[in-house]
Order: C-alpha cells, then sequence, then structure tokens
C-alpha cells in the first residue's frame, strides 16, 4: 500500500504501479462505459493490459445481468472478455447463497431473469420472479401461501417491485431461521443512455424496514465480491489493483481487502471528496480514500506501450 | 411537564385509586386505536363502555390513528360497527386527515402533491380542497425510464400503498430532485399488526425506500412527530399538562406522547410489552427514556374500576 494517499497518477507513477501488480479488478459503470458508450480509450487498455501478461476481472454491483450477457456487451464495445472473468452481483450472490449461507432449498427472489438465471445454475431454484399485483384484502396478505422450502430471500434490481412482493418477503423474514441477503446497496441504477433509476439499495430498505432485520450485502464494498474472484483465481491481495469510480464501494473494497486502489474520474466520485475523506478523522472515510486518482483509465495507455 | 402527575417516565402499573386520580387531574384522553380500543375488526372488551363514561363524566376524547387507509368518515362507521355509539368525525385525528391539514395549512401548498398511498389518504386530501397529481393508468409504451413528470407538482406525500411499483417509486424519486418539492411521508411505522401476531408492511418501509432513492428526508407527520398534536390544538382548546396519551405502541404513541408534554399511558393489548417498557425506561439515552411510559395498563377497560363508581 501506498505510503501517500490520493496521488495523482502520472505516466512514471503508472509504470511503477503496473509493475508491482499481477491483475487489475475494473467496475464497469463509469469506467469502462458510461450507458452503452465504452469510455474512449478503454479498450485499448484493457487489451493492453492483457497483452502485457497482466490478469484482469470486472466487478460490478449490478445485478441485471448474468455474467455472460456482461461478457457480450464488453464484446459490443470493443472490450475482449470471457464470462469467467466477470463477476457481477447476480453470480455472486448465487455463489454466496450456496458456499456460504449452504442453501440446500429454495429462494424467494425480488430480482431479474438474471440473478434467477444464476441461481439455476448453480442449482438453487428461485420463486418469486416477475410481476406480481396485489389482490385480495389485507387480512389474505399475512396468509399469503408460504413454500416450506424457501431458506432465503435474496433482493436485488426488481423493476416490478410491487407492495405485494415486499409483503411476501416479510412474511418469509418474519422466521428467524429464513437468511436474508442483498445483492448491493447502490441506490441508484444506471442505465443505457446515461440516465438513472432507484437503485437496489431502495428496495433492500424498504425490506429491511418492513422486516426489522439487516440483510447480508453481496456487493461492494463487502469483501466477498474480492474473495469470490481470488478463491476461483488464486491472486495475491498484494499483486492487485482495484479501479473504480466510487469511493464508497471500488475503493473501500480495496482498502478492506488490502489491494492497491486507483480512482477514475469518469464516473460518480471527485478528487475532492477523496481529499476530504483524507482529511477526516474518521476511520470510514479514511477507508474511503485511493492511493492514486486518474482523469479516465485511458489515461494508462502511455505506460503500458512504452 | 410530562408526568407531573407523577409518572415520570417510570411504567408505573395503574391500579385502583391511581386510576382515579389520574383522571381527575386530565381534561383530555386522546386515544390511539390499534392494539388499545380495537384489534382488526374487535373491540377491545371494555373500550367502548371507557370512551361513553369519559365523555358523561365530561372529558374531552380523541382518537390519534397513525392508519391512514380509511377517511374519518370511514372511521365513524368503524366506530358505530365496534359498538363506540357516540363518537364523532371531529374527534377522530388520523395520519391522513392530519397530512392534508398540513399540507394545507401549515405548508399552504401552491400546486399539486404527487401521492404514494391509498383510497383514505386520496379522500381526505379532496375533502381538504389540495389538489392530487393524477395517476395515469399504463399506458403503452410508458417504463420506468420514460415516465412524463407532470410540472404542476409540488409536494411528494407518502404512505401506505397496497398498489406501490417500481414505477412510482421512480416518478416519486425525480419530482424530489427538485428542492422546492415538500417531502412528506403520513407515518413512520414499519409493520402494521394483523390479526394471530401476523404483520404487513407499513408506510415507514414504503417512505425508506424512497428517502434512499431522493437521497433525501420526509418530513414525518404521524406520530411520534408532534403534529398530530398541533392539528387537535389547532381546533380544540387543550392543554398538555391536562391531557392524557393511551397507546400500544411505545416508539410512536409513548414518544409522541412525550413529545408533546403529555402524560403517557402504555396498554398492554397491543405491540409493545412491560419488558421493552422497562428497557427503555433503564436506558441512558434520553431519546430512548422518552418512549418509556409514565404509566401501564393491561387494557382501557381498567378505567371502568374508576368510572364505574
Amino acid at each position: 500500500m501506498a505510503a501517500s494517499k490520493c496521488t495523482q497518477l502520472t505516466v512514471a507513477l503508472s509504470r511503477h504501479l503496473l509493475d508491482s501488480v499481477d491483475c487489475v479488478l475494473f467496475d464497469c459503470d463509469g469506467v469502462i462505459w458510461r450507458g452503452d458508450q465504452a469510455i474512449p480509450g478503454a479498450p485499448e487498455v484493457i487489451s493492453s493490459l492483457k497483452k502485457n501478461g497482466k490478469r484482469v476481472f470486472f466487478v460490478t454491483n449490478n445485478s441485471t445481468k448474468t455474467r455472460q450477457m456482461y461478457a457480450d456487451k464488453l464484446g459490443k464495445l470493443g472490450v475482449e472478455a470471457t464470462a469467467d472473468e466477470v463477476f457481477g452481483t447476480a453470480y455472486c450472490s448465487a455463489v454466496y447463497l450456496k458456499n456460504v449461507c449452504k442453501l440446500d432449498g429454495k429462494v424467494y427472489l425480488i430480482g431479474s431473469n438474471a440473478m434467477r438465471q444464476e441461481l439455476e445454475d448453480v442449482g438453487i431454484r428461485p420463486l418469486g420472479v416477475g410481476p406480481d399485483p396485489i389482490s385480495g384484502v389485507p387480512k389474505d396478505w399475512a396468509d399469503v401461501p408460504l413454500d416450506k422450502e424457501v431458506q432465503a430471500v435474496l433482493v436485488g434490481f426488481d423493476e416490478h417491485f410491487s407492495y405485494m412482493k415486499l409483503n411476501i418477503a416479510l412474511q418469509y423474514l418474519c422466521n428467524p431461521d429464513c437468511q436474508f441477503v442483498g445483492t448491493n446497496t447502490d441506490t441508484r441504477l444506471p442505465l443505457e443512455g446515461g440516465k438513472a433509476v432507484p437503485g437496489t439499495g431502495c428496495l433492500l430498505r424498504a425490506v429491511e424496514t418492513a422486516a426489522q432485520r439487516q440483510a447480508q450485502v453481496v456487493g461492494k464494498p463487502s469483501s466477498f465480491m474480492f474473495e469470490c474472484v481470488a478463491s476461483q483465481f488464486d491472486l495475491d491481495p498484494e499483486r492487485c489493483l482495484m479501479v473504480g469510480d466510487r469511493l464508497d464501494t471500488d475503493i473501500m473494497l480495496g482498502s478492506n481487502c488490502g489491494l492497491k486502489t486507483l480512482l477514475t474520474l469518469t464516473g460518480v466520485s471527485t478528487v475532492a471528496e477523496a481529499d476530504a475523506n483524507l482529511k477526516s478523522k474518521c476511520p470510514l472515510q479514511q477507508k474511503m480514500v485511493p492511493d492514486y486518482y486518474i482523469d479516465s483509465i485511458a489515461d494508462i495507455l502511455p505506460a503500458l506501450q512504452a | 411537564m410530562a408526568g407531573a402527575a407523577g409518572g415520570g417516565r417510570g411504567c408505573v402499573t395503574l391500579r385502583g385509586a391511581q386510576i382515579r386520580d389520574l383522571l381527575e387531574a386530565k381534561h383530555n384522553v386522546l386515544f390511539d386505536c390499534d392494539g388499545v380500543i380495537w384489534n382488526g375488526e374487535t373491540a377491545v372488551t371494555g373500550a367502548p363502555e371507557v370512551v361513553s363514561l369519559l365523555k358523561k363524566r365530561g372529558k374531552r376524547v380523541f382518537f390519534v390513528t397513525n392508519n391512514c387507509t380509511r377517511p374519518r368518515e370511514n372511521y365513524v362507521q368503524k366506530f358505530n360497527r365496534l359498538g363506540f355509539t357516540d363518537v364523532v368525525e371531529e374527534e377522530i385525528f388520523s395520519s391522513a386527515y392530519c397530512s392534508a391539514a398540513y399540507l394545507r395549512d401549515v405548508a399552504r401548498v401552491q400546486g399539486k402533491v404527487y401521492v404514494i398511498g391509498c383510497g383514505g389518504v386520496m379522500k381526505e386530501l379532496r375533502d381538504a380542497g389540495v389538489p392530487v397529481a393524477e395517476e395515469e393508468d399504463a399506458e403503452p409504451g410508458a417504463s420506468i425510464y420514460t415516465c412524463p413528470l407532470d410540472p404542476d407538482v409540488k409536494a411528494v406525500l407518502v404512505g401506505y400503498d397496497e398498489n406501490f411499483t417500481f414505477m412510482k417509486l421512480a416518478k416519486a424519486c425525480c419530482y424530489l430532485r427538485s428542492p422546492e418539492c415538500l417531502f412528506l411521508a403520513t407515518d413512520p411505522d414499519p409493520w402494521h399488526p394483523l390479526r394471530g401476531g401476523r404483520v404487513t408492511p407499513g408506510s415507514g418501509s414504503l417512505t425508506a425506500a424512497l428517502e434512499t432513492a431522493s437521497s433525501r428526508k420526509a418530513t414525518v407527520i404521524g406520530k411520534p412527530s408532534r403534529f398530530m398534536f398541533d392539528c387537535i390544538a389547532s381546533q380544540f382548546d387543550v392543554d398538555p399538562a391536562r391531557s392524557l396519551m393511551i397507546g400500544d405502541r411505545l416508539e410512536t404513541d409513548v414518544l409522541f406522547g412525550s413529545n408533546c408534554g403529555l402524560t403517557t399511558v402504555l396498554t398492554l393489548t397491543g405491540v409493545s410489552t412491560l419488558e421493552e417498557a422497562l428497557v427503555f425506561r433503564d436506558s441512558q439515552e434520553p431519546q430512548q427514556k422518552d418512549c418509556a411510559p409514565d404509566y401501564v395498563m393491561e387494557s382501557v377497560a381498567d378505567f371502568l374500576q374508576a368510572l364505574d363508581e
């Protein structure tokens, strides 16, 4: 870890940094792409990193796509990637439920078809995907039939979120043995075309509030996302670089896991925010200070091509 | 000062002569409804008689409920149905009614309100003359990404809504991007009890979603916020020192009573338990201590001991 923090990454420092790592993990939204447009230079940087013998992984909190769907999107933007290099929360939640929660049954899912698919691929049967509008009267809702094989409630992004789904999740969560997992706490979900809508964090807060329980959260900054990659690919944290645009998710993940961290300014967070965290006395804020920052990942290219 | 009658947030169990003395000192009695005078469609045994006798003794009685699902006229019907024969609309203060009053009289909103809520809230707003933004039914092509906004919307009100959808959340969030747009919530209750110990999601859970989406905090009308008491006080001459608040939920009813300077009584026919009350009593934090009631009684029927003489 760098002795000083929040240093601008010059070309010379880039070379030094790249020599000190074998593996680079990239966030996607605001780092590789914005909506459906690649950040200029991003495809070339990924390609160049791989040519230089670095392993590259993509780590995203967005739960709306499977690993293959992400690999396809990256391909369309000119970035070479295979599904096993992608770690989205749809996939990671499925792995978490299987390996950490040791789930051996069904899960009530508030989420997308992508999440359903990733769960089925690891042998977990999800219930609940798709629209589920209210019917009947209030006294029916507490009596909604519950499947005895459901052992967990999983909450991810769901454009079909409704009161009925919230109610069903609550009924399952009244059983303290029913596990409660959320994909991520991001409050906004960036869309193709540059807009954003309320994120999974909002849906998760609704369920947590109704159930008066806290979910186990899989996504950044939880270290599980890194552990998921590291366990499959035998990574040494000290030889890994986390590149992201958000101090509270990407950089915090890096700090939590002992990775080197690089903030890119093509997305959400600013240098001013990073500096404010650096000067703060709060230990939590101190974890949200990157080792380095750069205007865009494209600026790494000169160091790679030298 | 709250607890001037001797309770001092001490969770003192009320018996016999103490009940009579307490009633002597108080002119106004404020009742929560769910879990206090009824549970679902069943009156708490003795509750109708208590209300009737209090009025005969010249006490003012008010009903203060966070439940925003009915307009006041429907509450009157429920009271009648359950055997409370002399309750009038003017005595009923629900969070729906008070939210409408707030928008009209306090915020004096000039424009429309975008409502996430049910029929009860809509009716109260209409009765108060507060314009509501019309909800277009799903048009073909409308999605969470392209929903049209009404430029006249100047406030967002969120409450219990069994028809809550992601689309409504996204729309409300768009309106709240403007800092001048007011953000109100009918009540903070995270869940509501149904019969048999079951629960259903409450306004608080929907408000939490919208607060998270907008990064803004809602102004909450319902208990434990003071506003419902201010609403009563604006229409009736109520002296907090001569008022009693009777409720079943420590974090809403009792805290409300503390916030307004009322003497508080917890009844054990609803949500909170004596054990929970004692934990609040023994806490070191002021906010927690305020959730401890001055007095505890098994049920409002205990008032009959003092009133029947």
